[in-house]
């Protein structure tokens, strides 16, 4: 348990302090690159609790794929650090004043939803060790929640259209590269042998 | 029930998005000379899915997730036809504009899956789910034209605060969740009736603040009049419509079906809501020069009318407030296929002085918005009249007969409903007195067929088809209102 | 593969135990495995590769060793210091990361998880990270280009890749490397990419041969090795994401890149020709101590990946390299989609064939 209790406090204590060097570093970037950190410390405190599949998502999906194209776009932005930064010190206090009012919210929130709310009298998960995780969540997304399961692929289709609807643009005169055409040329089809003759060269 | 058990009474949304899917497919192969007939094939999927939700089961499918009773049954049909209707107006005006894109269609396909899942939506997850696959397409569908400044504003502004609207819905799911126990509005209901705890209430607050972002009542109206301007005209005559109905439907379906329990707590919510939104609608509307703001503005305050009949808490409210919507909605797609139809020199007529002179112009498109006018400000005896007739004899019913309500909060819910439809009256009348009394600056273009079809068949509609329609229409929405879980 | 049931610091002491065998192993092959493929790189060009140092220029990587290390570590002015050496710190720790769920031999795993095709997958998607950081942090156009290029490469290609393993695990029905090498025991024609069912699941090859092929395709890609090196292309960006750095770090990418190939080579022996899995039934092992039936196992293991290394370093030696539009053709436009029918059709297979 020891061991347990390290790794726990370890990656706890990393996803806070990522969490709040994404909000104070200086250069976007590396906020990306602490919020990356906070994603990858949430995926070990996933794993401690037995969530795997959970853990191994959060990092392929959101480290491996979203975090990517979220740096790809910080760096590609020519941000004026300075001037982003201008308004901090003022906004500090309000800010934080919102933040204190969030914390106290959740912490009553949950408190008492642990005390008289959805979590009150119900026993505590325990990961089970006869099936894994996969298939325990597989089990009931396909059946139960099938509908919402194909509803929220519908959602993601929507915005698949979207992005493509506004954004794609066909230019003309764009030559594109016909594989099927080039694979089908022949010495035959391809070249056209023609006697010149001298001093008159060939009108093409 | 067993998984096709289920699929059958899910037969509409499943039919739907098959067809989305094919016609995708279709559209992608065939590009832009297919563009039409993507159109015509969706339209028909449309009114197919209206059919197969007139006639198909009834029943609860996949653990609760989706209840298929005479409430959405009513409201799936005529989610459904309306957005055949737009498919048709926008089928007419890409084709005018030569941008025929095969995705305007399948858009408004997947928007009507998502008005149809919030129609019958058992829990809290479907009815997210379905908020948002609406929603997300009508944000692209509004800044459907991308290359219009407008209309790339308008689309950006309603899908920034209506994320928001998403996080306050989300956010008042998950505190009910907490306290409730369970996504299910049955298990709600149960947790609500044997004491609802301020958790709870809290939550439903949240909610019914999300839900109104999306049905565009004051105090979160905000978004509306900027989106309808901007948005192209057709878009806006699908989005002013059915989306409405089914946000209102699912409204009505959270607070019937889950928070009965809580009537009396939920009933100061809904009936502020309402009062701002009528006095808004009718007083911000004053200073509106655009149609299209004017019109948005008018939407604030009929929902703010629908609202009304929802307050009352009882039968004959939900019932009043179905028909409302189903008279509304016919209505403002009339009304915005009339703008669609109208041009001056190849400019759209936009704003109230471009009307003038339309009576010796175009007699008939201007007898057709003189009728919406005339129903908007509720005038005897056209459609608007018996909408709003409804919804007041509903709310006073309540008062005085069911006694759901102080006689003296129904009675003045109810005044403040006339004055301010009087005050509307005010610019009704004026766009009125412009089309009918001022001289022309210049021609009006040719109006294309379709939409003119479907102005006249609205301005038909809205008097005397009215006079005939409604004797069927209201014993519908009667039974449809039966359907929703009241205490 | 500890038992559980030791007490918390002897289980500590012998996983570091095995992890530090696991990566002296590693760093010993990848020696060779450098050298081996200059041997055949320089074969198919017919000329006669390193053979100076050594016999047979076999210690020629331990010379190169030699020479970054104690070469100067140059930080480029304006880099940002802290990212710029981080870069290939955390490829090459991922790069070693990924070998912890790789079953070698029967028992022989550093980590016997439940997701381990998972975890390889994160793992492998991370290793874009390096490539973006050291690009951006080297505060320099090229090595920029290069990242961009490299980072959108691999994002691209992990989709197939990912739809491929999908149809490895339905064939498995697992996520576990251990259970998905064991049901492909008993023969050659038990191996997933002959269908993975014995003689009557051989129709299934028809699909997962191509899935095959695909894999291993996306796995150059994947690692930005020839012909899909535009990372580093260097007719068009000199060296692409690495050419700020020398000496120890660049030390570290070369390092890891080796290892990422081999990886996806010991991938590919596990997912699709069957680990350590002797191409014949082996009944006779159960009469063998659990050891030498282990040991035998690693060899298989060992001749299979290595089978997979050579045809790497020949894919890097004969063909020519992609042009970017093509390399995203490719990716999107056929891997995707053919990846995507292709797990539909296992998955239909899984459902409605009986008696697999």
């Amino acid at each position: 348990m020891a061991l347990q209790a390290i790794a726990f406090y370890l990656l706890a204590a990393v996803t806070i302090g990522a969490g709040l060097l994404v909000v104070t570093a200086r250069n976007p970037v590396h906020s990306v690159l602490f919020l990356i950190c906070a994603f990858f410390s949430a995926a070990g405190l996933f794993v401690m609790l037995g969530a795997e599949f959970l853990a191994m998502l959060l990092v392929v999906v959101y480290v491996g794929a979203v975090a990517v194209l979220f740096l790809f776009v910080v760096m590609m932005l020519d941000v004026d650090f300075s001037a982003l930064r201008a308004g901090f010190v003022r906004y500090l206090p309000i800010g934080g004043l919102v933040a204190l009012i969030l914390v106290v919210e959740i912490v009553a929130v949950s408190a008492s939803v642990a005390s008289h709310g959805a979590a009150a009298g119900a026993a505590v998960l325990t990961p089970s060790h006869d099936i894994t995780n996969a298939e325990a969540i597989g089990r009931v997304l396909y059946t139960d929640y099938v509908y919402f399961f194909q509803a929220a692929g519908l959602v993601l289709l929507v915005a698949m259209i979207g992005a493509i609807v506004l954004t794609l643009r066909h230019r003309a005169g764009v030559r594109r590269q016909n594989i099927a055409a080039q694979v089908a040329r022949t010495p035959a089809t391809g070249m056209r042998i023609v006697q010149i003759k001298s001093g008159e060269g060939l009108s093409e | 029930m067993d998984f096709y058990g289920a699929l059958q009474v899910a037969l509409p949304e499943a039919f739907l998005a098959v067809s989305a899917l094919a016609l995708l497919v279709l559209g992608a192969v065939t590009a832009a000379r297919g563009a039409i007939l993507v159109s015509v094939l969706a339209g028909v999927a449309l009114l197919v899915a209206a059919v197969l939700a007139a006639v198909g089961p009834l029943g609860t499918a996949f653990s609760g997730g989706l209840v298929a009773d005479n409430a959405s049954a009513f409201a799936k049909v005529a989610i459904y036809a309306m957005s055949a209707v737009a498919v048709l107006l926008g089928a007419g005006w890409l084709e005018r504009l030569k941008a025929r894109q095969f995705e305007y269609p399948v858009l408004i396909l997947l928007a009507a899956i998502g008005m149809g899942i919030m129609a019958s939506s058992g829990d809290l997850i479907s009815l997210y789910i379905g908020v948002e696959l609406q929603s997300l397409a009508l944000y692209v569908l509004a800044a459907f034209r991308r290359d219009d400044a407008k209309a790339s504003e308008a689309g950006l502004k309603y899908f920034v605060l209506g994320a928001l609207s998403s996080g306050l819905l989300l956010y008042g799911a998950s505190l009910i969740y907490g306290f409730a126990g369970s996504v299910k509005f049955v298990d709600i209901a149960a947790t609500v009736h044997a004491g609802a705890g301020t958790g709870v209430l809290f939550g439903l607050v949240f909610l019914i603040c999300g839900l109104a972002f999306k049905v565009s009542a004051a105090p979160f109206h905000m978004w509306t009049p900027d989106v309808y301007e901007g948005a192209p005209t057709p878009v806006v005559a699908f989005f002013g419509a059915a989306p409405k109905l089914a946000a209102m439907v699912l409204f009505a379906r959270a607070l019937a079906d889950a928070f009965s329990g809580a009537a009396d707590q939920w009933r100061q919510v809904v009936i502020i809501i309402a009062l701002a939104s009528m006095l808004l609608g009718a007083f911000a509307g004053l200073v509106q020069k655009n149609l299209k703001r004017l019109w948005a503005y008018s939407s604030i305050a009929n929902v703010g009318y629908a609202l009304v009949g929802l307050s009352a808490g009882t039968r004959e409210g939900y019932q009043s407030m179905l028909v409302f919507m189903v008279l509304y909605m016919i209505d403002v797609t009339g009304f915005f296929a009339c703008l669609a139809a109208l041009n001056r020199n190849g400019k759209p007529m936009e704003t109230i002085d471009d009307m003038a002179g339309l009576m010796r112009e175009r007699p008939g498109m201007a007898l057709a918005m003189t009728a919406f006018a005339v129903s908007a400000i509720g005038f005897p005896p056209f459609s608007g009249f018996w909408a709003k007739f409804f919804v007041f004899k509903a709310i006073l019913a309540a008062g005085y007969v069911q006694h759901a309500l102080p006689v003296g909060l129904a009675v003045s819910v109810a005044v403040v409903g006339l004055v301010s439809s009087v005050v509307a009256a005010f610019y009704y009348l004026r766009l009125i007195k412009v089309m009918w009394f001022d001289p022309a600056p210049g021609a009006v273009d040719a109006a294309p067929a379709d939409a003119k079809g479907i102005a006249y068949a609205a301005a038909l509609f809205s008097f005397p088809v009215v006079m005939v329609g409604l004797p069927l229409l209201y014993p519908l929405a009667g039974v449809a209102a039966a359907a929703f879980g009241l205490g | 593969m500890i038992s559980e049931h030791l007490s918390p610091w002897v289980w500590f002491g012998l996983t570091f135990g095995q992890i530090l065998l696991v990566t002296v192993i590693l760093l010993l092959a990848t020696a060779f495995l450098i050298y081996g493929e200059r041997k055949i790189f320089a074969g198919v060009q017919m000329r006669k590769g390193p053979n100076v140092v050594g016999p047979f220029g076999l210690l020629q990587s331990f010379a190169d060793l030699g020479k970054f290390v104690i070469k100067e570590l140059l930080i480029p002015d304006g880099a940002d210091k802290v990212v710029f050496l981080l870069a290939p710190l955390i490829t090459v720790t991922l790069a070693f990361g990924g070998w912890a769920a790789i079953p070698f031999a029967p028992g022989w795993v550093v980590s016997d998880i439940n997701v381990g095709v998972l975890y390889l997958f994160a793992a492998s998607s991370l290793g874009v990270y390096g490539v973006i950081m050291g690009g951006w942090a080297s505060n320099s156009k090229y090595p920029f280009l290069g990242a961009l290029r490299s980072a959108a490469q691999m994002v691209s290609y992990e989709v197939s890749i990912g739809f491929v393993i999908v149809t490895v695990i339905l064939l498995a029905g697992s996520m576990n490397l251990q259970t998905i090498v064991a049901k492909q025991g008993g023969g050659f024609w038990h191996w997933n990419i002959l269908g993975g069912h014995g003689v009557l699941g051989l129709p299934m090859m028809l699909v997962m041969i191509p899935m095959a092929v695909i894999f291993f395709i996306s796995a150059l890609a994947e690692t930005n090795r020839p012909p899909f090196d535009l990372a580093e292309a260097e007719s068009e960006l000199v060296a692409g994401y690495q050419v700020e750095y020398g000496s120890t770090p660049y030390l570290l990418f070369y390092l890891s890149e080796m290892l990422n190939i081999f990886l996806m080579c010991s991938l590919f022996t596990v997912f699709f020709i069957g680990g350590w899995q002797a191409p014949f039934p082996t009944p006779f092992l159960a009469h063998w101590p659990a050891t030498l039936a282990s040991l035998f196992g690693f060899l298989w293991f060992l001749i299979k990946t290595l089978f997979m290394f050579f045809m790497f370093a020949l894919v890097r030696a004969v063909v020519p390299r992609y042009r970017y539009d093509q390399l995203m053709r490719l990716g999107w436009k056929v891997f995707l989609p053919t990846s995507l029918v292709a797990v539909i059709l296992v998955a239909a297979y899984r459902v409605f064939v009986p008696g697999v």
